[in-house]
């Protein structure tokens, strides 16, 4: 409704995000952003106060990313917008839809190295897709329809936008309702990144796809960001096609599929990295031949040619050069290139190295096996249960040994790697779906990064699980020491870890520590079944590594399967 | 190490040339001239940048189109010469 009153900027703000259909931000308040939390406390929209704003901003990339819709943060000036910086950073590395609010000093202060002044704007320039200062209340509304648009069209990403303090509280000409509109209006329609795709690259591909005989599909983080999901599986029935994925694709692929071969690259499986080594045509769709995924480049999929299904342009050639390219959304592309095709023998090939380099599980001793351990969750668990993760030796675990069914389950920080993603990532995830259940797979390091976070599930009563496998060290750079640094184990011990247990009940969580294999089945079940929050602390082996491993500027086919 | 020379039509943002300098220098080009052109239109500015590096122009050329203040961009094929350098 509009109302009669005169609508300051901050009533524009919130009115503007209603109509977007945001119904929840995440954030934290501050001197130059007090006007915008005025209005705040007019609207309908649902705040949650984070403890830092880094865990804000990795809550609205964990909002975004388990329910397709936009992220929202705010911080205030100076230190709170620095502090949004990492998060930004992430999702412009995972292509997540996320739109930041900072306050900003007032205009007249601005380029006076005011109190808690930051040029915010210029820190964004490489860490958002786009960003905005606001210099006229006026143009306010306009911006934040513009932000929506370019956090969603083509690949998405995060925007910033920056609001002088005296913008937020000035009154606009025009009040703007808060009726949740059917759809953000394009900045420019004309320059739509939805490119139409060539009808000569699409004649090249299926002449390709035809030859091939042993063709694999390569599928990334660009299907579920697409929305894609259906499309790529119904692509895998009509053709056949054996496939692998990256650690953000996962989920993709239907998990039982009899030809996925599960994720490539350094810590992929070895069927995985052995069919893309072999492999004659590879067929890359949202993906972006991360080094991550290519080991030594010069090295990967070397008898392959390479067809590229991509929205971003800039993707085509950057790492690899590609045979053709098939630009734009996958939902619409993906169809004209399903061809039933005759590749019975590398099917059985690939089936055949599914089979013989399955998982195992048998590890000798009392021990907890971690890789057991997830499996076992991932088996039990609910379907539609979202997990997140942080970074490290189980989070490559995770990736490996737990199954999902949609990429909106599997919440990783990809591309930066960030320590610190998964409680905020989880606690997003948990208010964007209330009704399914959210498991925060950690590690004793990067739990710690944001740890105040266990406060935000204290105090909105977040049935969040976190499930901290805990070796006591920063387990991941330690597995590098021992193999590539001759075993100098530099700053990776964390033998004095304050007591987990202790920690969670300090924010009424309900927590149990296990170290045994046999408490194992009995614990998870208490966790699933508990109604509320619980820390389940793991305790395993500090020697335990994650294989297989493609060392450095390394072949994929040259993997290290033990030491 | 080339030389290239790429055609710009921007949207006349105060902060579009910071943009396009950072993804310059992030995508690993050196800036050897720029000259900017604001046109009859004053919402729009046209900009010749020249730039030198080993790396494929056609990466800087995709990711400077990414810019949401970049409306037209194009290089400039026959101003391609080999530098000495
Ligand atoms: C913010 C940040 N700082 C540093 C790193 C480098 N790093 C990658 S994995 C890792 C260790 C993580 O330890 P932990 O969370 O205990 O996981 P583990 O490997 O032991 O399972 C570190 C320090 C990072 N990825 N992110
Ligand atoms: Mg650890």
């Amino acid at each position: 409704m509009v109302s009669k009153k005169p609508q300051t900027g901050g009533a524009v703000l919130f009115n503007v995000l209603q109509q977007h259909g945001v119904e929840h931000v995440f954030g934290y308040p501050g001197g130059a952003i007090m006007p915008i939390y005025d209005a705040l406390y007019d609207s309908d929209i649902k705040h949650f106060l984070c403890r830092h704003e880094q865990g804000a901003s990795f809550s609205a990339i964990g909002y975004a990313r388990a329910s397709q819709k936009v992220g929202v943060c705010l911080a205030t000036s100076g230190p709170g917008a620095t502090n949004l910086i990492t998060g930004l950073a992430d999702a412009l590395s995972d292509s997540i839809p996320v739109v930041a609010i900072t306050g900003q000093v007032a205009m007249a202060s601005m380029g006076s190295d005011a109190f808690q002044e930051i040029d915010i704007f210029g820190l964004s320039l490489a860490c958002t897709k786009h960003s905005f200062q606001v210099r006229d209340v006026n143009e306010l509304a306009g911006i934040l329809h513009q932000a929506f648009a370019i956090a969603l069209e083509g690949r998405q990403g995060p925007v910033l936008v920056d609001i002088p303090k005296d913008i937020q509280s000035a009154l606009v000409d025009e009040p703007v309702d808060n009726v949740c509109i059917a759809k953000p209006t394009l900045v420019n329609p004309e320059d739509n990144f939805l490119l139409k795709n060539e009808p000569a690259n699409v004649g090249t591909a299926l002449a390709l796809f035809n030859q091939a005989k042993k063709p694999v599909l390569y599928v990334g983080g660009g299907v579920g960001m697409a929305d894609a999901v259906t499309e790529l599986r119904e692509f895998i029935s009509v053709t056949g096609i054996p496939s692998v994925s990256t650690l953000k694709g996962l989920g993709a692929v239907e998990p039982t599929d009899k030809c996925y071969l599960g994720m490539l690259g350094m810590h992929g499986t070895k069927a995985a990295n052995l069919a893309v080594q072999q492999c004659d045509l590879l067929i890359a769709v949202g993906a972006r031949f991360d080094d991550r995924v290519t080991g030594k480049l010069a090295e990967f999929a070397p008898n392959a040619k390479i067809i590229h299904f991509d929205i971003d342009q800039a993707e085509i050639n950057k790492r690899r050069k590609v045979d053709v390219s098939i630009l734009g959304d996958l939902k619409v592309n993906l169809p004209a290139l399903a061809i039933p095709l005759s590749i019975q023998e590398w099917y059985g090939e690939c089936q055949h190295m599914r089979e013989s380099f399955a998982w195992r599980y048998d590890h000798p001793g009392e021990n907890i096996f971690a890789p057991a351990l997830l499996k076992e969750i991932s088996s039990t668990m609910a379907k539609n249960t979202v997990i997140t993760t942080d970074v490290g030796q189980h989070q490559m675990w995770s990736a490996q040994h737990m199954s999902f069914d949609h990429p909106t389950n599997f919440l990783t920080s990809g591309g930066m790697g960030t320590m610190g993603f998964g409680l905020p990532a989880a606690i997003g995830a948990q208010i964007s779906r209330p009704d399914d259940m959210v498991i925060a797979v950690t590690g004793d390091g990067s739990f710690m990064m944001n740890v105040q976070e266990l406060s935000t599930i204290k105090r909105f009563q977040l049935p969040v699980k976190i499930v901290l496998i805990d070796n006591s060290k920063l387990g991941m750079v330690r597995q590098w020491q021992d193999l590539f640094f001759d075993g100098r184990l530099s700053e990776t011990d964390l033998s004095d870890n304050p007591d987990f247990v202790m920690l969670a009940n300090a924010f009424d969580i309900k927590s149990k520590v296990i170290t045994k294999k046999e408490q194992v089945s009995a614990a998870i079940n208490e966790m699933l079944t508990h109604d509320g929050a619980y820390l389940l602390q793991v305790k395993i082996d500090a020697t335990d590594n994650v294989w297989p491993l493609v060392p450095p500027n390394t072949a994929n086919d040259k993997m290290m399967e033990s030491t | 190490m080339q030389q290239h020379t790429l055609r710009i039509t921007a949207q006349d943002q105060p902060t579009v040339l910071e943009r396009l300098l950072q993804v310059t220098r992030y995508r690993g080009f050196i800036v050897t001239g720029m000259t900017m052109f604001p046109s009859v239109d004053e919402s729009v500015l046209d900009i010749e940048l020249t730039v030198q590096s080993d790396k494929s122009i056609d990466h800087l050329h995709h990711q400077l189109n990414k810019l949401i203040d970049v409306s037209e961009i194009s290089v400039n094929e026959s101003d391609a010469l080999k530098c000495r350098a």
